[in-house]
């Protein structure tokens, strides 16, 4: 098979934020340091080697980014500061841009403007459009039960509309990433069975980001902080997405605290809010590890989103419970502005990884399964016997 | 002719006045057009085409630090005009030497050489000065010695300063070179024996320089002459005195792989072949006589003597040549491959002693041994002669080397010596197995690749890829890395590891360029006058370079340098004439010489 190559490719992968690429020699301190790589997935070195030669179908089917969680141990040794990490962090962008069918990631990733204005006129867009409802068909001052300014109802069916939008979008590009890792690569044959025999890493890696975890512990000190307050993030992440989703009426029903819905939505509050804090006061500390030294222009959109989201949500709900309804419904029509474009952006941003890592998880072990089947590597090199 | 002057900078000339130079090279005869154009500028040969032919001009000149740079845009630009496309010259300050403040009277005359297309090399050629006959040679290492037995030989006065005990520097430590494998020490002792014989060579040992003061060819230098409190004329070198001597310190010609005592001689083939005290050591001198003098009253020669005072000594010399040589970097410093903390990791100059016939293991590759410590009860590792050899060697390559945190260039020698390593260490130890993990093998010698091909045959396993980490598993090292060629992660268990250590600029170094005035490179290592055609003078004159403190080099060109060097001190000396100051020129001298040089 022709290998084609794209010389721009290094250029592109600029824009993503890999800028160091061409000083890397191939050494290996960096794949020789890495928790995760094995004998299948050798990064990040050569990811890099990849990246420099511009084998851009080679990088797009690689599932090598998915398996990286960016200790920093790569780059912070690194002989000649190619930051080979950053280079896995940008394969990863540029990889959610390439799984997305529409464009529009690859257009937030390579331009700043283009997507806080994209974030700008939904936002907007879901103010004027909730506004008007309002004010035809509600009361400001009623915030829930008959005549509501804005009626649990109908935010249920906008909610299930965007979900549905949304998971439309992530089923197609799951798709993509799936025929461009798996199905495209013909030198591989994947048994159907195997797609079955490890089915249990999305759940598995979903939940626990064991991965993460692992990165840290080859350290001399593990800082195991960042992985838990990761979790907690995504855990309450996934919790509140969960309700406004399916009990979006029980959560905004009358002034009385209804525990059994409320408690869950307390809880991933305290995660999201814990979350927030940490990665806002990491990125400006910029932390003196190696992840939080570069942050993209997207990573700041996604914190400033978050903290807006968090704080009007929490606020509305102190609002609506202590009788005050016009300022919930207006704190309420912000935190929509907020939460719609941050809903929207989701398939195109890092909160992708949601569902691409463990995607990536699973693959990436049906593959890995697949290649040893088909041949028994023999190493040329072999350890002294002692 | 109407000349245009476009100074592009690059942001290295801050310290110099541009716009003074600019007012100035406007006055010069035949400029009509000068323009300072910033940093890094962005040009357009359409534009630039169009402001040429506005005003007519027929001859450009780049000023800047990084002129060539922009020379294809300003050709295209001559070439669209219709101008001679060849009359694009160059005013480069940083190759001419204006980098400084003070330096604003060279930077025009740069340009006023470019004016008249005269090559600024040409007109700032210094005035001659004349010659004093002696010459000085800082460092008596190989290059120093090499350097002195040429200018001695042909009949001149030579002083060799040298800081330690004994002349050798770090070739009388190896034991092998390479690529051919012959004897460092056949080569060398015959080489310091006649330099210790000569009558044209003053050896100055345990000396450093004070001071130096005057002008190219006539150099007052003042040199400290430690005191060796043993009188090396009288002393025989019988040895008692050592037997003796109850203080230990770490031998600084075993690379601290075995001890010495303070009183001592660096080797046994030492010259001068004398015994020498290191007074910071020596519990007599440390307590002003108040306990010890043991060597002292053993002495049958009665050479030792306390009372020695450091002699300052004043030499008049027309040429000086700086040979100070090199040290290792610190391998502590890179802590992920363990060195100090794993008894069996060894620096290449560690381990060069121990397969070194005359080394403390007498030239059997051995593994440490925990031995218990008779004063201080504890336990330590110790390198004995009947230590337990390794079954498995790991050589590193590039430790501290082309990397950006410590050294960001290739010290040149240690991927052959590393690979005369692997000679040795298969050699000495029957069924062994050696490693060498190498980035880049860089055989760039006579018959280097020729050798690295030989050393691969032999059975080294040659690994594309450095390791990472040295780490133990079990109490057995294991080094870990990536070979790169068959595309595996790679984890070997080995018994001893062999660092290929980075070379730094001798200590040292620093004040010394001080005390000259010369300038060295952003590595640390002294800067010649020019890479290619003149790679032994310096910025200074009467001042040469010579070996390694010029940059890494290996042997062989070491000593062709040194010669090289040589060459031009004899040159200097026989016509009489030096070559003074570049920087002494006055701009209107070069203003007037470039005249005449155009006018011809």
């Amino acid at each position: 098979m022709p290998i084609r190559v794209n010389p721009k490719l290094i250029e592109e992968l600029d824009f993503y934020g890999a800028e160091d690429v061409q000083f890397c020699y191939h050494c290996g301190d960096c794949s020789a340091n890495c928790t995760h790589t094995d004998e299948i997935y050798r990064f990040p070195r050569k990811s890099m080697r990849s990246l420099q030669m511009g084998l851009e179908r080679k990088l797009e089917t690689a599932l090598e980014p998915w398996l990286c969680y960016y200790c920093g141990q790569c780059s912070s040794q690194c002989p000649r500061e190619a930051d080979p990490g950053e280079t896995m962090m940008a394969l990863r962008r540029w990889l959610i841009g390439r799984y997305d069918f529409t464009g529009i990631a690859r257009r937030f990733y390579i331009s700043r403007a283009s997507e806080v204005l994209a974030i700008v006129i939904t936002g907007l867009l879901t103010g004027i459009g909730f506004v008007l409802y309002g004010y035809f068909l509600g009361n400001l001052r009623i915030y829930d039960g008959e005549g509501a300014f804005l009626p649990s109802s109908l935010i249920h069916t906008f909610d299930l509309t965007l979900g549905s939008l949304i998971g439309v979008i992530l089923l197609i590009n799951a798709f993509r990433m799936w025929r461009l890792t798996l199905y495209n690569e013909r030198s591989v044959h994947i048994p159907w069975w195997l797609y079955l025999k490890w089915i249990w890493l999305l759940p598995f890696h979903f939940f626990t980001q064991k991965r993460y975890a692992e990165c840290e512990s080859q350290r001399a000190t593990p800082v195991f902080m960042p992985w838990i307050i990761h979790l907690f993030l995504m855990l309450g992440y996934v919790i509140m997405l969960v309700l406004v989703m399916a009990f979006i009426e029980q959560l905004q029903a009358g002034p009385a605290i209804n525990w059994k819905v409320h408690i869950f939505g307390y809880a991933s509050a305290v995660g999201l809010t814990i979350g927030t804090i940490y990665f806002i006061g990491s990125r400006l500390r910029k932390r003196s590890e190696i992840q939080y030294k570069k942050s993209h222009s997207t990573d700041w959109v996604f914190v400033i989103l978050l903290t807006i989201i968090v704080i009007t949500g929490i606020v509305q709900h102190i609002f609506h419970r202590t009788g005050m309804p016009v300022a919930a419904n207006i704190t309420y029509i912000l935190h929509l502005m907020a939460v719609v474009p941050w809903l929207l952006r989701m398939p195109f941003s890092k909160w992708a990884h949601l569902v691409y890592r463990p995607l990536g998880m699973y693959f990436a072990g049906i593959r890995k399964d697949a290649i040893l089947r088909q041949e028994k590597k023999e190493g040329i090199l072999v350890p002294n016997p002692v | 002719m109407r000349i245009g002057i476009f100074f592009c900078l690059a942001g290295t000339d801050k310290n110099l006045n541009i716009d003074a130079v600019a007012k100035y090279s406007a006055n010069l005869p035949g400029v009509e057009l000068v323009k300072v154009l910033g940093i890094r500028p962005r040009l357009n040969s359409m534009e630039l085409c169009k402001e040429l032919k506005d005003n007519h001009i027929q001859r450009v000149i780049i000023a800047g630090d990084m002129p060539g740079y922009f020379k294809p845009v300003f050709t295209k630009a001559m070439a669209l005009a219709g101008y001679n496309p060849h009359e694009v010259r160059l005013a480069s300050f940083r190759e001419h030497g204006a980098t400084d403040q003070d330096s604003n009277d060279r930077a025009k005359a740069i340009v006023a050489c470019a004016t008249r297309a005269v090559p600024f090399s040409l007109a700032a050629i210094p005035k001659e000065t004349p010659v004093h006959p002696a010459t000085l040679i800082i460092g008596g290492g190989v290059a120093g010695i090499q350097a002195a037995l040429e200018i001695a030989d042909a009949g001149k006065q030579v002083y060799l300063v040298e800081r330690t005990g004994t002349i050798g520097g770090h070739m009388a430590m190896f034991d092998k070179t390479f690529p051919t494998l012959d004897c460092a020490a056949c080569i060398l002792t015959p080489k310091m024996v006649s330099v210790g014989q000569h009558d044209m060579i003053r050896m100055m040992i345990c000396s450093e320089l004070e001071s130096i003061s005057g002008a190219p060819g006539a150099y007052h230098v003042r040199i400290r002459q430690h005191a060796r409190y043993v009188d090396s004329d009288a002393c025989v070198a019988c040895g008692i005195c050592t037997e003796v001597c109850p203080v230990k310190v770490p031998s600084e010609f075993d690379a601290g792989l075995s001890d010495r005592k303070a009183i001592y001689i660096p080797f046994p083939q030492a010259v001068p072949n004398s015994y020498l005290i290191d007074g910071e050591n020596c519990t007599y001198i440390q307590t002003n006589g108040q306990k010890c003098g043991v060597c002292l009253k053993k002495c049958p020669k009665e050479c030792i003597d306390f009372n020695q005072k450091d002699v300052v000594e004043e030499v008049e010399v027309g040429n000086i040549i700086l040979a100070t040589g090199y040290d290792v970097l610190e391998a502590g410093k890179l802590d992920q491959y363990g060195y100090g903390v794993y008894p069996n990791v060894f620096t290449a100059l560690e381990f060069e002693r121990m397969t070194n016939a005359s080394g403390t293991t007498g030239g059997k590759i051995v593994m440490k041994t925990l031995r218990q410590n008779k004063r201080t009860k504890e336990d330590e590792w110790v390198l004995l002669p009947d230590g337990d050899a390794p079954k498995s060697v790991a050589i590193i390559h590039c430790v501290g080397s082309r990397n950006k945190k410590y050294n960001s260039y290739c010290s040149r020698v240690c991927c052959m010596y590393s690979l005369k390593f692997a000679h040795l260490v298969r050699e000495k130890i029957p069924n062994v197995t050696c490693y060498e993990f190498y980035i880049d093998m860089r055989a760039f010698g006579k018959g280097y690749e020729e050798f690295a091909e030989r050393i691969k045959s032999e059975g080294t396993f040659v690994v594309r890829g450095r390791t990472a980490t040295v780490g133990m598993e079990n109490g057995k090292m294991i080094v870990n890395g990536e070979d790169i060629v068959n595309d595996t992660p790679v984890k070997f268990p080995v018994d001893m590891v062999v660092l290929a250590i980075g070379l730094v600029p001798a200590r040292g170094t620093e004040v010394i360029t001080k005390m000259l005035g010369l300038t060295r490179d952003s590595d640390g290592w002294f800067s010649e006058l020019d890479y290619n055609g003149n790679p032994t003078d310096t910025e200074k004159g009467g001042i040469y370079v010579a070996g390694m403190c010029q940059g890494p080099k290996d042997i062989p060109d070491t000593v062709a340098q040194a010669s090289a060097v040589a060459a031009g001190v004899l040159r200097s000396i026989t016509s009489g004439k030096g070559i003074g100051h570049r920087s002494s020129l006055s701009l209107s001298e070069i203003e007037t010489r470039s005249q005449l040089i155009h006018t011809e």
